[in-house]
């Protein structure tokens, strides 16, 4: 193995291992969600996909928001690292948006009776979806590194912009989803348990992503070293 | 150095010129547009919904789908005739040639917008009276806002493999915002509604221009340098 | 007689178990590519 492939697998070894720990650590979020909050009165079991659904979003839209900027500033600097950066937080973004995808309509059949309704926060996560699926399908349609990493940040850049648009789209309409009762100015409307684990599992989502990144990142090194190793062959 | 907006209208005119002469990418999207009319009357039962529900609707689907026609086909000759090789090795500065794309490529789909109209108020029953100027205006703007964005992708989609798939999907979330105002919009022309109603629209539509046309214009040249 | 929360329980878990298996999925995909670099075969 050569150098840069052994650094290569360092990089991801450290990925896997924090994401492991990101895991054993998401088992004691689901103990505390299933365990020690209290149940909701109105909305029963099922409001308790809440501490998985909303990090979940937020990882994603967190994803979303670093391929923006590292796209933006790919143009600027041309620094081949935010081009493998941003693939990595794309990739890893793609399976938080899965997990908000399917959880959202799990979580809304019971409580507004309906799998999908287009308020502004489901549809916005729709949408991302859907580029972060774009901007995957154009890495993988182009060869050339140079040429994917430009046209990957063109994409990644107006894909950052279009997100205030689809929300401003939505937000003209009447949305459905329930007020941000977690954000407010003033001190949050959730029983304390009910935040605490909140918080937690935001957290250990974010660990998740900066595991899976890391280790999608060290891949990604792993592969331009063995593409340099077989052209200096 | 010629001034960069002559320089865009030349750019323009020469494949408006082009596509006069071979008229491939008007002809399939005007066929298209009327088919697409022609199946959502068909498949509509006219005694469950009204045409005027969902006239706007059907209207810029139809649109939406001859512009993505439209812009496939424009480039695709483009390539074809190696064009473009020529334009990027003289020192044309980009964002002309992006105008001079972008005015041609508008000037193909409102050309297919404007044949696809007077189809559509036939097959829908649909009078349009005063709403006419309103919708040409939400028309323009709306188109705008779609072609900036798939002009620049189109140049994209055409160096990658599966060009025909990679340029709906790339396009598609972007089209969006511009045809839900411009639906939004259609619908209350059409039921006479007043400006008020539709002021946020049409802030939303003007502001979403402004804003992809001029960022296009800035990253265009990122994709078709080396 | 306080009311009764709707039961609901089946979506908890069908909400938890997909969680579970995306993340735990893509764990080992990544952990897969990431052994096919070590053995020097086969692409990431």
């Amino acid at each position: 193995m050569t150098g840069s492939s052994a650094q290569a697998a360092g990089v991801v070894q450290r990925g896997l291992v924090l994401s492991a720990i990101g895991l054993l650590a998401l088992g004691g979020v689901y103990v505390l969600a299933l365990g020690y909050t209290p149940v909701e009165v109105r909305q029963g079991l099922a409001q308790k996909i809440f501490y998985l659904h909303v990090p979940a979003a937020w990882s994603a839209l967190l994803s979303f928001s670093l391929v923006g900027i590292a796209s933006a500033l790919y143009l600027w600097l041309k620094d081949p690292r935010l081009d493998r950066f941003a693939a990595a937080s794309a990739e890893v973004g793609v399976v938080f948006s899965a997990i908000m995808l399917t959880t959202g309509p799990i979580w809304a059949k019971p409580i507004w009776g309906t799998w999908w309704t287009w308020d502004a926060r489901l549809t916005l996560t729709l949408f991302v979806f859907f580029l972060f699926i774009g901007y995957l399908g154009l890495r993988a349609a182009v060869h050339d590194p140079a040429e994917r990493a430009r046209f990957s940040a063109v994409v990644g850049i107006l894909g950052m912009l279009l997100v205030p648009f689809i929300h401003l789209s939505v937000y003209l309409f009447r949305t459905l989803h329930p007020q941000p009762i977690v954000l407010k100015p003033s001190a949050p409307s959730l029983p304390p348990e009910m935040l605490t684990t909140l918080l937690v599992s935001t957290l250990v989502f974010t660990l998740l992503y900066l595991g899976f990144v890391t280790a999608r990142y060290g891949l990604a090194l792993a592969d331009e070293a063995r593409e340099e190793a077989r052209d200096a062959a | 150095m010629p001034d960069p907006v002559r320089l865009a209208l030349a750019i323009a005119a020469k494949d408006i010129r082009a596509e006069l002469r071979s008229r491939t990418a008007l002809q399939s999207a005007l066929v298209f547009a009327a088919l697409v009319l022609v199946v959502f009357n068909f498949a509509r039962d006219p005694t469950v919904l009204a045409a005027t529900d969902l006239a706007p609707s059907v209207l810029w689907v139809t649109f939406a789908l001859a512009a993505m026609v439209t812009l496939n086909r424009a480039f695709n000759v483009e390539r074809e005739n190696a064009a473009l090789d020529g334009l990027l090795l003289a020192p044309v500065p980009r964002e002309a040639l992006f105008l001079g794309k972008l005015l041609a490529n508008l000037a193909f789909v409102g050309t297919v917008e404007l044949v696809t109209l007077p189809l559509f108020m036939l097959f829908f029953n649909v009078s349009l009276g005063r709403a006419l100027p309103g919708l040409l205006g939400v028309t323009a703007l709306a188109t705008i806002g779609f072609v900036a964005v798939g002009t620049l992708f189109s140049a994209m989609a055409v160096r990658t493999r599966f060009a025909e798939l990679m340029l709906p999907v790339l396009l598609l979330p972007f089209m969006v915002p511009p045809l839900i105002a411009a639906v939004q919009m259609t619908s209350r022309l059409l039921a006479d509604r007043p400006l008020s109603e539709m002021w946020g629209w049409l802030r939303l539509l003007a502001l979403y221009d402004v804003v992809f046309v001029t960022l296009c214009m800035m990253v265009f040249s990122a994709v078709v340098d080396e | 007689m306080p009311p009764e929360p709707p039961q609901n329980g089946e979506y908890l878990v069908a909400a938890y178990v997909i969680t579970t298996v995306i993340l735990t999925g893509y764990w080992v995909a990544l952990w897969r590519r990431g052994k096919a670099i070590v053995s020097g075969k086969g692409k990431t």
